[in-house]
């Protein structure tokens, strides 16, 4: 979970600025659009060293089976062996790690097969080699009601028996463990379906959920309401959690700190990662962004974590300290929804006008300017699967994304079509526009805003906090919220589905905690969608997703106006790797200079 | 031998935003070894100023004081403030009003003695507890010993009175000031602390001088009375003098507020009408005039000197009507008559 | 005294009880944000918030949430007193909070020292010399230290003296704490964070002090003090001061039984790993366990201390009895 105090920040760029301690040297008005390090090339790095990451909050969860953002990936990343991983350089490419080779899906979907390698063993206390046995296990108890894994339905839900929120223990028939080293996924097809979606279920390999966890020793943590195996848990990959002789992971101190020592059990000949360092070190509780970036910056083997530079800093690094930082495609995308339920958003053209229209260049300014991000052609964001195929930085040609700046003309063009002779908007009743109420959100709620009655529309803007924005508007359809100013996405994996299914897809609207924000309904989409999470093939899939997002675009039911790139920072000792498919440092490919 | 303590002409003045407070506005006065003085006035007749001001405790950074304070010889105005410390609670010591608030709640009475005690004199503690109980026991307080753990709340009033008065004759001082030193208390218990004080100062040799609003607190226990009024000593004499041949309006009203044990029940007191005067804007002429029942028109211009009292040595007295009127009124008066009944030929006669 | 103290720690319990109720009332009756979705990420599909809402126990009856976590607090049944567990870590509260604990002690304590050192010399001497230079300066440092925010004056402090970021790098600062090993190493950095917690403090009771002993100077006791002929040094420390200072104690027990429940900002700017920031994240993730178990600690602290003061009354001003 990504945390920003942003009174902080602007206290603390005010401060910087005000007292001028942060000045010093350097013009910092040449040309902010040159970018750092933008790929982690993996390089041949220096071993040994002890690399310290500066973190804000804590990672949402310590339980490879809970976890389900950014933090807890990387961790994963470092700590634990999944079947695939995504290419280190290539977030759209997945490999084998503790896989043997690609998976084997059938034609129908319906089973997956994965064969894995052979000697690969737990940390300690558990020091054996892992099995088949060990993922059936760990995927089983992302299903338990004391763990409930957040992506487990969506990905691994089709698992013939597979029920979330099972009573602990509860196994799942349609894992099968032929061997020690075959692992066969069964799935169902879906009602009146003869296919299953063994297409996703093998992407999602990559995940947390698909690292091994031994049953025999995890199974007396998974008992009671509160699995506590996160705070027990054993690694697979090149670190682990410093423990105790009995596997309590004393080097995770909740909020404070996370300390990840080799794990001694590891074979780098069996491991698609170097594991330079000797040690990696979080430390948690560094709120105020100002002073972290700048720690990281003029101290040693310091990285950033959770929390970006304020844009001040981001700023002025990119003119003196370009070697320190580190721009990458985040996978992600921000919206402004506009809710095809309400009128006048249920008029195409009104949409496509408000799009034409608006000023994203502007939007981006309140963000931090062109270093943060591309203007987004269409939906899926550079790094994902699909993103080539839907035209890359080209998009689909639509006019009305063509101009970053807007496109006055064109915008009239659509409202005439709408109606509106006047070429701008006419009806004088109250939109209700819900953003954030404090950090850049709230700017850039107050700029749509404000473009929005240039367009001619009576807006209401509320500005609540972030979760009131979501659980109170914005998640929530009964409250017929018009725009939402402050909503986006990013991909659960490198598959084109984990971003457009869960958000565009009209089957997926529900009442409450809703994220299909336009409440998007079309029968054609929601048909091609549930056509294209049955192919089994990552290049059909590809191309199948890509033809969606043209689909959705051409509905222009947001305004889709950045591809966030992921910033990071490096503190000039660092040799940084980014991990492309996780938008941040690979602590695991990451070395000491 | 020159008097133990000899005031002469001290004024003390404040400066405050409304103007020059005189509140002592050049007395003279001086008190003999073993004798006691009661100096008495209303509230804000300088009394207590003046005497505070002798003790060197006339600390606001405002007040400008001049005149001489000698005692035993030396100037205590004069005096470096490490001196007048010496001086203190050693040769000179104090008693206040509310044995109260005149005594630190936190600090148990007996260490309070002692640290007045060792403020003076190089002996250890227990040595100076010694004489603390010793003192206690000499003012009276039984089980002098158990009552020295105690804490001033722990006491009756009149008990707290005399453990300051032990507290201020521990060190043996050779003058006791007793500013209003029962206005606080009982009438019975009045009167014992009245005899303790009397019989201690026979017992210690002490000069004292009592400060008091009431000429009856006096009446047993001083040989001189100075009567103040704003600022000034209007009258002063011996006891006796004060009490049968007063020659100043004022002190007869203050002696008409005295409650008799001989009046008849009902006689009701005689107050003195009006209010001491501002001591920033005094009255011109005669500070008394406004109050004054016998006043006459030149009583406005010219302020009275304080003068001998013909035939009648160490009477001193500050009024404009002549000495014979002023017999002639205190004679009607003792007959009964009010002040507002007097005859205004006495005055007009007497004055003329 | 025995049956006061009794008496008093009976209240104490059913103010707690009410302050937990209270809390309980705020952030599960009437929930901002539901804990459920927050804990079931991006794709929370019915099925899910149901497990996970029945995983929290948050689909029991509000009454028997709150005497399940009443029975958490209290060692009545057999998983012993924990607070319940965090929703985001999955771990006993308890712990975490006792872990955080001395980092919270020690932070306070050095403060209330600090800040004691300050404000009484300077609070005495601005009484003893009103008006005069001195008095004027300080008190006037002590209104820009009361007003500027504990935030601010962190960050100023830590662009300063900050030995990594700052202009004159000379002090440990942001995050020093944690890895500072040993008493002397744990003190050191909290030179920063004492100094910027203390200097409010410092400024509040320097005038607070200031007062009282400007009004205790005109007591009558004090007069009869210097009347017994006792130093102006005796009669201010040991007669002035010692009462002037007397209502501060109700003031101090009270400021650390706050700061013990957290010094939020302090412990925020300077990523010192307390009972504050504990707190603090605790509200961010809305991880209710966590909220509720700081807020019990946070009253339990406060109400704590103020009997603590009354007690200490008893002893300090013989006028008082129970």
């Amino acid at each position: 979970m990504r945390r920003s105090v942003q009174w902080t920040l602007i206290l603390g760029v005010l401060l910087a600025l005000s007292f001028g301690v942060a000045a010093c040297g350097g013009d910092d008005d040449s040309d902010s659009g040159e970018q750092g390090t933008t790929a982690g090339t993996p390089a041949e790095g220096k071993k040994g060293g002890k690399l310290t990451a500066l973190w804000a909050g804590d990672t949402d969860n310590i339980d490879p089976g809970i976890t389900y953002y950014q933090m807890g990936t990387q961790i994963i990343r470092a700590t634990q062996a999944t079947l695939y991983s995504p290419k280190i350089d290539d977030a759209a490419v997945n490999e084998p790690q503790l896989a043997e080779s690609d998976p084997q899906v059938a034609e129908d979907g319906c089973t997956v097969t994965v064969k894995i390698k052979e000697g690969w063993k737990f940390s300690p206390p558990v020091d054996r080699v892992v099995t088949t046995k060990d993922i059936k296990y760990a995927i089983e108890r992302g299903f338990f009601s004391n763990v409930n894994n957040g992506y487990a339905g969506p990905y691994f839900g089709g698992l013939d028996g597979a029920k979330v929120g099972a009573d602990p223990g509860t196994k799942i028939p349609g894992i099968e463990t032929p061997d020690d080293t075959t692992i066969v996924f069964n799935l169902k097809p879906a009602e009146g379906q003869d296919k299953c979606a063994g297409g996703i279920l093998a992407q999602a390999l990559v995940m947390p959920l698909a690292a091994p966890v031994p049953e025999e020793y995890a199974s007396k943590f998974d008992k009671g309401t509160n699995s506590t195996y996160g705070q027990n848990q054993v690694s697979t990959g090149p670190y682990m959690i410093e423990n105790d002789t009995a596997g309590k992971a004393i080097g995770y101190e909740a909020g404070r700190r996370i300390h990840l020592v080799r794990n001694p059990n590891w074979d780098e000949s069996l491991d698609n990662r170097p594991a330079y360092v000797d040690e990696i070190e979080v430390q948690q509780g560094n709120d105020d962004a100002t002073v972290m970036a700048r720690k990281i910056l003029e101290g040693q083997s310091l990285i950033t974590g959770d929390q970006p530079p304020p844009p001040a800093i981001l700023k002025r690094a990119l003119t003196d300290q370009k070697d320190q930082i580190a721009l990458v495609p985040g996978g992600s995308g921000r919206w402004i929804s506009l809710n095809t339920t309400v009128k006048p958003f249920d008029d195409l053209n009104v949409r496509k006008a408000v799009s034409a229209g608006m000023d994203r260049d502007a939007l981006r300014l309140t963000r931090g300017g062109e270093a943060i991000g591309d203007i987004a052609t269409h939906y899926l964001p550079p790094g994902l699967a699909g993103y080539e195929e839907a035209g890359a930085a080209e998009g689909f040609g639509l006019d009305f994304m063509a101009n970053p700046k807007g496109d006055k003309a064109l915008m009239a063009e659509y409202f005439k079509k709408a109606g509106f002779s006047s070429g701008k908007y006419e009806g004088s009743e109250k939109l209700l526009m819900v953003g954030d109420n404090e950090g850049v959100g709230a700017k850039t709620a107050e700029v749509a805003a404000e473009q929005l009655r240039g367009m001619g529309f009576n807006i209401e803007l509320r500005q609540v906090t972030h979760d009131a924005m979501y659980n109170k508007f914005c998640n929530r359809p009964p409250s017929n919220t018009a725009i939402c100013p402050n909503v986006g996405w990013i991909k659960d994996f490198s598959d084109p589905q984990t971003y457009l299914d869960p958000t565009f897809n009209g089957e997926n609207i529900i009442q409450t905690n809703n994220v299909n924000w336009p409440e998007l309904d079309v029968p054609e989409i929601n048909q091609a969608m549930n056509d294209a999470k049955l192919l089994t093939d990552p290049a059909e899939r590809a191309e199948a997703w890509a033809e969606i997002d043209r689909m959705v675009s051409e509905q222009a039911p947001t305004v889709n106006w950045i591809w966030d790139k992921d910033v990071s920072l490096q503190s000039s000792n660092v040799l940084g790797v980014i991990d492309e498919a996780n938008g941040i440092w690979d602590w695991a490919h990451t070395s000491l200079k | 031998m020159p008097p133990l303590l000899e005031v002469e002409d001290l004024r003390v003045h404040f400066e405050t935003e409304d103007g020059l407070v005189k509140a002592v506005d050049g007395i003279s006065y001086t008190v003999d070894r073993g004798e006691t003085l009661g100096i008495v006035g209303e509230s804000g007749s300088g009394k207590s100023v003046s005497s505070l001001t002798v003790m060197g405790l006339t600390r606001a950074r405002n007040a400008k004081i001049s005149g001489t304070v000698r005692f035993d010889g030396r100037d205590l105005l004069a005096a470096s403030d490490d001196d007048l410390r010496r001086v203190r609670g050693n040769d000179i010591a104090m008693i206040f009003q509310d044995p109260l608030s005149s005594l630190h709640p936190f600090y148990k009475v007996g260490v309070q003695i002692v640290e007045a005690i060792r403020s003076h004199k190089e002996v250890s503690k227990a040595q100076a507890y010694d004489r603390a109980v010793e003192m206690l026991g000499l003012v009276g307080i039984p089980e002098p010993r158990r009552r020295a753990g105690a804490y001033p709340h722990e006491f009756s009033g009149g008990m707290r009175q005399r453990a300051m008065i032990a507290m201020a004759l521990a060190n043996d001082p050779k003058l006791l000031i007793a500013d209003e030193p029962t206005t606080a208390l009982d009438v019975t218990v009045q009167a014992q602390i009245l005899e303790l004080i009397e019989r201690l100062q026979s017992e210690f040799d002490t000069a004292v001088v009592i400060i008091t609003h009431d000429l009856g607190v006096v009446a047993e226990v001083a040989d001189k009375i100075s009567v103040m009024y704003a600022g000034r000593i209007v009258e002063k004499g011996n006891v006796d003098t004060i009490f049968n041949t007063p020659e100043h309006p004022y002190t007869w009203g203050l002696l008409s507020s005295i409650p008799r044990m001989d009046a008849p029940r009902g006689d009701e007191l005689v107050p003195i009408p009006g209010r001491p005067p501002s001591l920033i804007h005094l009255p011109g002429g005669c500070s008394f005039h406004p109050r004054c029942p016998y006043v006459r028109d030149a009583h406005r211009k010219v302020d009275p000197p304080l003068e001998p009292v013909e035939g009648d040595p160490g009477h001193e007295v500050a009024c404009l009507l002549a000495s014979s009127t002023r017999r002639q009124l205190w004679a009607e008066l003792e007959a009964g008559v009010k002040p507002a009944d007097a005859r205004r030929d006495v005055i007009e006669e007497g004055a003329a | 005294m025995a049956a006061y103290i009794v008496r008093r720690l009976a209240w104490v319990i059913v103010l707690l009880f009410v302050i937990t109720l209270i809390t309980f009332t705020i952030f599960t009756v009437l929930p901002a944000a539901d804990p459920a979705a927050l804990r079931a990420g991006r794709q929370p599909s019915p099925e899910l918030i149901e497990s996970i809402r029945q995983q929290f126990g948050l689909d029991d009856p509000k009454p028997i949430q709150f005497l399940r976590y009443i029975q958490d607090i209290l060692p009545f049944d057999n998983d012993g007193v924990n607070f319940g567990f965090s929703f985001q870590s999955n771990t006993e509260v308890l712990p975490q909070i006792l872990d955080r604990l001395p980092a919270t002690i020690f932070l306070t304590a050095g403060a209330v020292i600090l800040w004691l050192c300050i404000a009484i010399p300077i609070g005495t001497i601005s009484a003893v010399r009103t008006g005069s230079l001195l008095d004027r300066v300080t008190m006037g440092l002590a209104l820009i230290a009361i007003s500027a925010p504990v935030y601010f004056l962190g960050l100023v402090a830590l662009f300063l003296f900050d030995e990594d970021i700052g202009r004159f790098p000379l002090l440990p600062g942001s995050g020093a704490y944690q890895d500072a090993d040993g008493f002397f190493g744990k003190a050191g950095a909290l030179i920063m964070p004492w100094c910027v917690l203390a200097a409010a403090f410092a400024a509040i009771y320097a005038r607070f002090l200031r007062g009282n002993l400007i009004d205790t100077m005109q007591e009558d006791y004090i007069r009869t003090a210097r009347a017994k002929g006792l130093s102006e040094r005796t009669v201010i420390l040991r007669h002035g001061v010692r009462s002037a200072i007397t209502p501060i104690i109700t003031l101090l027990g009270l400021d650390i039984g706050i700061l013990l429940g957290g010094a939020i900002l302090t412990e925020t700017v300077f990523n010192i790993q307390g009972i504050g920031r504990f707190a603090y994240d605790a509200i961010v993730r809305f991880d209710l366990p966590v909220i509720q178990g700081t807020v019990l600690f946070g009253a339990f602290f406060i109400v704590m201390m103020s009997l603590i003061v009354d007690i200490l009354y008893a002893f300090i001003d013989p006028r008082v009895r129970y």
